[in-house]
């Protein structure tokens, strides 16, 4: 540990940022870094999500599991996740998790009395905790029709049929079970460094070119129409597929174009439930991470280190 | 086809788009292909309802019953059968409601209906008295006109009668359970069929192994096969079976007693079939040697100084009267009458036939052995028919009938006779007491029994070749497990032992008939085949639903055939044979003969009028016409348009499609003499020399509907279309619509299956969307994690947790107290609780039954039953290792104040676990070895997508299925654009074909992959991927996509053993076996060789001796025996059993005698198998002594 600091310092550059998508850039890090953010934002930062229900009446055609399993799955807003408690860990009731610190309460009563098939939906869950309740995603600007936007459909019932429950909702991880992660999607690239070689560029006919810059999937080449020149489009459209460089070497050009991964630069894109904010879960995942790191620092040295975080713990301590 | 480009015309593609749009939510569900499926097992209950069962009363001899007393004569025959829709049991008696299916299967009755005949007495000459007679419950199939859904055809109705919204029906309700008769194979009717079998050899001195044989078919469905033998001095007898016992007469007796012949003439007849002229021509079958057998058949005549018919019908009237029942006193004459009309040619009614078609059969028989012509093949579809549920039961029905009535005229005869009692023949009353006596409830008790079992009760063997396993349980494990009981072909159980496996081939005669692809491995490979999607069984009724007038068919089937220039046989005249003329024959009748230079022309008139339908030629007609060959199969022209025959549709290219219909029905005997040509992209491997006349349909008219299901298949290598055959039927998938109205012992469900995005148009056609099998889950191939070895498969942890694969069993107990209370003591029980006991409150109600919901843990009750008379309250404890919920409680509310019958079905939760298997639809099974974190999946750098399922590529490259691959491809393309892909086989080949030859457009991948493209991905479909756990870019691009896979009903909870102690065999003290007791696993003798081989002799006597049956046994070292030691009795006896027998003698020492000896001296412990102890017991019970010799080691 002692000697020359690795220490860095990275960035980060924001660049579109919406209640349920973010994209960004990371710099000056490397991947294990970028991966463990992607890892924590996946799995470790903590949601709100239905984990017990009490049916009471249960008329409908799918099953309590079933229902009990699409009531879990349903988003809830989790802003409150990151103060709340674990139940298990609640010294307020005790562990059996029906407290306010821990958890959250929502009923459900459905009754279907007319001909027509009635939509249960995630919004006739009413909850005990206003800030906690299922994401409505009527607000989102994406284009829903409000109108016909109903929530989340958890059952249809038909004449007669009926749905009386209890649920409640407590604070987990991804890592437990998939309905507490926040995030629907996080994913991130290396940002790409593409170097054109002009002068073999210009060796080639525009049918060539063009051939060259349709030989990618994606667009990442395009032809200046004024110009004919080859230039970058797009970098970032690249997937690593190296379909360009086979396609410069079927023609016969081996280093027309040089693609390079940055080792330490990365786009990542996160995609949310809706449960949190994009914005917030990335600072989530850092606090997270950081609380990992800080629990890791904390107890290097004693001895339930080496329960707790066995190999990793003795790394740390330069083992 | 999706379109091959994004070039497609817009509003073609709009069209197309909107077509595949949700297919599986058709506006208007036409179930009509799917029940074309089951048609022919609804059809042959139907007519056999409608008409056979009557046709077959008519056939049954009236029995005479003779008072010598009083010389009164009473007849006795049936007439007039009525099976009433079901009905339920009523007190009221004013008005019975119908009995629905639903209600049989939840209360495990049977669905059946009164069976009532009119018994018609007549005494003497005098007027018949009609009598109805009820003859117990018969078993009505559903869907037939006498079952309560036929009218339902709508969805909704039969929703509302608690069925499955397609119910095609097909089946029986016996106690509950739905049995399907299986579809057997049976040698084709009325048709001679040239055999050599060594077996033929062993009849008789002087038997030579060749025999033409024919099933001859009744119009009541029952059969009497007859064999033609050919003796090796040239002659031939014919064989023929009565009351299980083979007759064999020489045929010149039966020919002369048929018809008034002369010898001159049966020579002439036999020989007619040889012309010096066409000696060693193509065609020609007759030989020299023909003439001479024709004279040593008639010397034999000769030398039994038989000469005259009347001579004949002595003779064999002589020989057959004591078999023939009922004719005990009639003369001779009559009683050969009786023989032939009974036993000879049964299909046919006139004596110049049966005497016309025994000459065909001589010279078919001849040509045989003078090798003119081949035996035909008994084992190929050209020779075979199917035996029909509707035919099964008549003949059974039959027997039974036939049985009764005999046995009816034999007590009343006896009642007669026997002087003592009080019984007046004459006294219709009297009569009846005695025919009631004679329980005629018991026939329609033999009918059930029969589809209870599958087994036949007969003396006769009804010339079946089985007697059990005609009937198997339709289980609804699956859709496509239901569907193929129904499509199956038996080869017959006889076949089954057999240890040559020459009737398991896969013959071409079988091509477009039975599917090649669908048929187990194993045990019952080619024995048990399934019929082609296409293919059909003729029955007696036509495409309108009327029944066919076989007389009327037949008649103008002839006239046809005399227009055409055929010679009629009957005015009779000497024929020539072939290659001159051919002979025809109709149905099994020898009609005339036709010339063989206008015979092509025939054929072709009778295919176009066959197909025009307008005349009364039925199209399902069958125009078998044999060429004239170099000593291939013997020609003629052979018309069958009987019922149980194979059909199945190809095109007609003589007939121009302006014509309208130019699809012909054609059969397997046929279809091997035609010139069908298939698409397959080119020629259809047709030489200009036989230009093709038919043409298929579409190739995967070859293909079983569950063959037919295999996106691709064509691509695929052929076993693994058949592994997916096999294990599309064991999928554990949306089983049953219906289901809140069923009590199946046992239903797999899948709790939220998907439709493929890949599919073949058989998808749409039988609307297989409403019961799918599984879900399209994202594939990535690569080793990742080491965990998708050997066909083992990563599941993403969180997909699962979103519900991916997630299933139940549902099973139901069915607890019927009536039953309990006749087993034991008379003892009234009830279900209830115990009002004392509150333990069990929380999961049983007040009425003894759970709470519908309740979570039931492994031996917690679920139903309490309170003994009226002991007041006891027993329980049934849940047996199995998880916990159940209550799913559904149904009571049988018949005996209003007690409850007596109750289904509960429970529900078993079955998520995917480590261990259960998995499989996609190309054969590729595995079993999840991880459910793996979400986070450690690989994902894609654009995406973001993690898979959800990961397999080896090491299944690819032995296993070959590109299919698989496609499918990837294609999913992945259709997942893009939003559409379903169309994944038909052969599809390639019939669209070069109808284009023409547009060049080589493109191939499917090319297809595919510009679908990828155009949506920015990778053309072979594969995708850069970064390490889930390290972040880092994967070396290679990894083929991604998704592929439909079906969850597998093996499941590790249901299989998985484990042990530590347990209980132990009585006798041998050693660890029981069985799963279900809780029993271990077997360490058996190969496992003790390979430890011996190891060395490892302590773990050997850890397994084989103290984790077995380890003892310790006290010896006497004075007479050496273990058996007659004896522990006395101590004060300290119970200071003793806390210590427990088998442990070795504590400080203080045992008192352990000798019995024998009569002294504890020299008493020693020794340890031993417990079986060592039970070896020396049982050798005792024999009288053998075991001592042992006890050398004076370290513990002695």
């Amino acid at each position: 540990m002692e000697g020359v600091s690795y220490q860095r310092f990275p960035k980060i550059k924001i660049r579109t940022v919406r209640d349920d998508f973010m994209k960004f850039e990371l710099r000056d890090t490397d991947a294990s870094i970028a991966n463990a953010l992607r890892r924590v934002m996946i799995a470790e930062v903590p949601t709100i999500a239905i984990d017990l229900v009490e049916i009471e009446v249960n008329s409908s055609v799918l099953n309590d599991e079933f229902i009990a399993h699409r009531l879990g799955l349903i988003p809830l807003t989790s802003e409150r996740a990151m103060s709340m408690r674990f139940s298990r860990d609640c010294d307020a009731c005790d562990g059996d998790g029906q407290c306010e610190y821990c958890s959250v309460e929502f009923h459900l009563r459905a009754k279907c009395i007319n001909d027509q098939t009635l939509d249960v939906t995630s919004k006739d869950l009413y909850s005990s905790d206003h800030t906690v309740v299922p994401v409505d995603f009527s607000d989102s600007s994406t284009g829903f029709d409000n109108t016909e936007n109903r929530g989340i459909i958890i059952v249809k019932l038909r004449r007669g049929q009926e749905l009386v429950l209890r649920a409640i909702a407590r604070k987990g991880i991804g890592k437990d079970h998939a309905k507490w992660s926040p995030a629907a999607t996080v994913t991130f690239m290396y940002e790409p460094e593409i170097y054109i070689n002009e002068e073999m560029m210009e060796g080639l006919t525009l049918e060539e070119k063009k051939e060259f810059v349709d030989s990618s999937p994606t667009k990442v080449f395009d032809i200046n129409p004024n110009t004919h020149q080859v230039y970058v489009h797009d970098a970032e459209a690249y997937t690593y597929d190296d379909e360009v460089l086979k396609k410069a070497e079927a023609m016969g050009k081996p280093g027309l174009v040089e693609i390079h991964a940055k080792e330490d630069s990365f786009i990542f894109t996160v995609e949310t439930t809706g449960g949190i904010k994009a914005s917030q879960l990335f600072l989530n995942a850092i606090d997270v991470l950081k609380q990992k790191l800080d629990a890791v620092r904390l107890s290097s040295d004693t001895v339930e280190a080496d329960e707790q975080f066995g190999e990793l713990g003795a790394h740390m301590r330069g083992g | 086809m999706v379109g091959n480009s994004n070039r497609n015309d817009e509003t073609k593609a709009e069209e197309v788009g909107r077509k595949t749009w949700r297919p599986h939510l058709a506006e208007e569900k036409d179930y009509e292909a799917l029940r074309e499926l089951f048609k022919h097992h609804i059809d042959s209950f139907d007519h056999m309802v409608e008409h056979g069962i009557e046709r077959m009363l008519l056939s049954i001899k009236p029995v005479e019953v003779f008072d010598s007393f009083s010389n009164l004569k009473l007849r006795i025959w049936f007439e007039n059968p009525e099976i009433y829709p079901p009905q339920k049991e009523r007190f009221s008696r004013t008005m019975a409601d119908a009995l629905y299916p639903f209600e049989c299967r939840q209360a495990k009755l049977t669905y059946a209906g009164r069976f009532m005949i009119d018994v018609k007495f007549q005494y003497d000459d005098g007027v018949s008295v009609r009598e109805k007679i009820n003859f117990g419950q018969f078993p009505v199939m559903l869907k037939s006109k006498l079952c309560h859904l036929r009218a339902a055809n709508d969805p909704k109705k039969l929703v509302r009668h608690k069925e499955e919204p397609s119910e095609m029906g097909g089946y029986f309700i016996m106690n509950g359970l739905e049995r399907v008769i299986r579809l057997l194979i049976l040698p084709k009717r009325n048709y001679p069929m040239s055999m050599v079998r060594n077996s033929f050899r062993e009849r008789r001195e002087g038997y030579s192994d060749k025999a033409v044989v024919i099933r001859c078919v009744r119009e009541d469905q029952s059969a009497v096969t007859v064999k033609l033998y050919y003796l090796n001095n040239g002659s031939a007898r014919l064989g023929f079976w009565i009351q299980g016992r083979e007759y064999l007469l020489p045929v010149g007796i039966i020919m002369k007693a048929l018809i008034d012949t002369t010898d001159h003439e049966i020579y002439v007849s036999l020989t007619c079939c040889y012309n010096e002229k066409y000696d060693r021509v193509k065609g020609s079958v007759g030989t020299q040697l023909v003439g001479e057998r024709a004279k040593i058949i008639l010397d034999e005549l000769q030398n039994m100084s038989l000469y005259t018919r009347a001579q004949c019908l002595q003779h064999i009237g002589e020989h057959f009267q004591p078999l023939m029942a009922g004719l005990e006193k009639e003369s001779y004459s009559v009683v050969a009458d009786a023989v032939l009309r009974d036993y000879i040619f049964v299909h046919l009614d006139d004596n110049i036939d049966k005497f016309n078609l025994l000459i065909f059969m001589l010279q078919k028989l001849f040509s045989l052995v003078d090798q003119t012509s081949v035996p035909d093949n008994p084992d190929s579809l050209q020779n075979q028919e199917v035996l029909l549920p509707g035919h099964l039961i008549t003949i059974y029905l039959k027997e039974k009938l036939q049985d009764w009535l005999l046995k009816a005229k034999r007590t009343l005869q006896d009642e007669v006779d026997n002087r003592t009692k009080k019984f007046e023949l004459s006294s219709l009353a009297d009569v009846k007491k005695v025919i009631e006596k004679n329980t005629p409830r018991q026939i329609g008790a033999a009918i059930e029994n029969l589809l209870k079992t599958g087994r036949l009760v007969t003396q006769s063997g009804l010339d079946l070749q089985q007697r059990a396993g005609m009937t198997v349980q339709a289980e609804r494990l699956n859709f496509l497990r239901f569907l193929s009981h129904f499509r199956a072909v038996h080869r017959g159980a006889s076949f089954a032992g057999l240890r040559t496996t020459s009737v398991r081939k896969l013959l071409p005669e079988s091509w477009g008939f039975l599917c090649p692809v669908h048929t187990p491995d194993g045990e019952p490979c080619g024995l048990l085949n399934n019929m082609t999607s296409s293919c059909r069984i003729t029955s007696y009724y036509d495409s309108k639903g009327k029944v066919k007038d076989f007389l009327e068919v037949r008649k103008s089937i002839l006239k046809v055939l005399v227009s055409i220039g055929m010679t009629p046989s009957l005015p009779k005249l000497v024929q020539a044979g072939p290659p001159e003329v051919l002979p025809v024959l109709l149905d099994g009748r020898v009609v005339g003969s036709i010339a063989s230079d206008i015979i092509e022309k025939a054929v072709c008139h009778l295919r176009r009028l066959k197909v025009a339908a307008t005349f009364a030629i039925p199209e399902d007609l069958e125009v078998g016409y044999i060429p004239l060959s170099m000593g291939g199969a013997y020609p003629g022209l052979h018309l069958f348009t009987s019922a149980s025959r194979f059909v199945r549709p190809v095109r007609n290219i003589l007939i121009p499609p302006e014509e309208g219909n130019n699809i012909e029905l054609i059969g397997p005997f046929e279809q091997v003499y035609m010139e069908i040509s298939c698409p397959d992209g080119g020629d259809g491997g047709r030489k200009n020399v036989f230009p093709a006349t038919h043409e298929e349909i579409h190739p995967t008219g070859i293909l079983s509907v569950v063959g037919n299901l295999t996106p691709w298949s064509d691509h695929n290598q052929s076993p693994r279309n058949m592994y997916q055959c096999q294990m599309g039927k064991q999928t554990m998938g949306f089983s049953c619509q219906a289901l809140v109205a069923r009590a199946d012992q046992k239903l797999y469900h899948l709790q939220t299956p998907q439709t493929p995005i890949v599919r073949t148009k058989t998808y749409e056609k039988y609307n297989i969307d409403d019961y799918p099998l599984g879900t399209n889950a994202i594939v990535a191939v690569l080793a990742y994690s080491g965990y998708d070895m050997e066909d083992a498969m990563v599941l993403n942890k969180s997909s699962v947790d979103r519900g991916m694969c997630r299933g139940y069993i549902y099973q139901t107990e069915t607890i019927d107290l009536t039953e309990q209370n006749l087993r034991s003591d008379r003892s009234q029980r009830s279900f209830g609780r115990s009002n004392l006991d509150r333990s069990t409150h929380h999961l049983i109600d007040s009425d003894g039954l759970p709470y519908v919901g309740q979570r039931i843990s492994p031996n917690e009750p679920y139903c309490s039953i309170y003994n009226e008379i002991t007041s006891k309250v027993t329980t049934n404890k849940l047996k199995g290792s998880e916990p159940v919920y209550v799913d559904y409680v149904a009571v049988d509310v018949k005996n209003k104040k007690h409850i007596q019958k109750a289904n509960i079905r429970l529900r078993h939760p079955r998520n995917p676990i480590i261990g259960d298997k998995f499989s996609s639809r190309h054969g590729q099974k595995g079993v999840c070895s991880q459910l793996w974190p979400d986070t450690d999946m690989p994902f894609s750098g654009v995406t973001g997508m993690r898979p959800d399922l990961i397999i080896n590529p090491h299944a690819f490259p032995s296993r070959m299925t590109i299919a698989m691959l496609l499918e990837s491809i294609a999913a992945k393309g259709g997942a893009l654009h939003g559409n379903f892909v169309d994944a038909t086989p052969f599809s390639s080949s019939m669209k070069k074909n109808s284009v023409g030859s547009e060049s080589e457009s493109s191939s499917l991948v090319d297809e595919l992959g510009s679908m990828l493209i155009a949506r920015g991905f990778n053309y072979h479909g594969v995708e850069v991927l970064y390490s889930g756990v390290y972040g880092t870019e994967l070396t290679c691009e990894i083929f991604i996509g998704p592929v439909y896979y079906q969850r597998l009903r093996h499941m590790v909870s249901d299989k998985f053993q484990v042990r530590s102690t347990g209980t132990v065999d009585q006798v041998t003290r050693q660890p029981i076996k069985g799963r279900k007791r809780g029993g271990g696993v077997r360490f058996g003798e190969m496992e003790r060789d390979s430890l011996l081989a190891h060395g490892a002799a302590y773990l050997l006597h850890d397994r084989l001796h103290t984790s077995s049956d380890h003892h310790i046994a006290d010896v006497c070292s004075l007479c050496g025996s273990i058996l007659t030691t004896s522990l006395i009795q101590s004060q300290k006896k119970a200071v003793r059993d806390m210590i427990g027998r088998d442990l070795p003698p504590g400080r203080a020492p045992k008192k352990v005698t000798c019995v024998a000896c009569q002294t504890s001296t020299g008493m020693e412990t020794v340890a031993m198998p417990y079986v060592f102890r039970y070896l020396a017991a049982e050798l005792a019970a024999m009288n053998i002594k075991m001592a042992l010799q006890l050398s004076s080691g370290p513990g002695a």
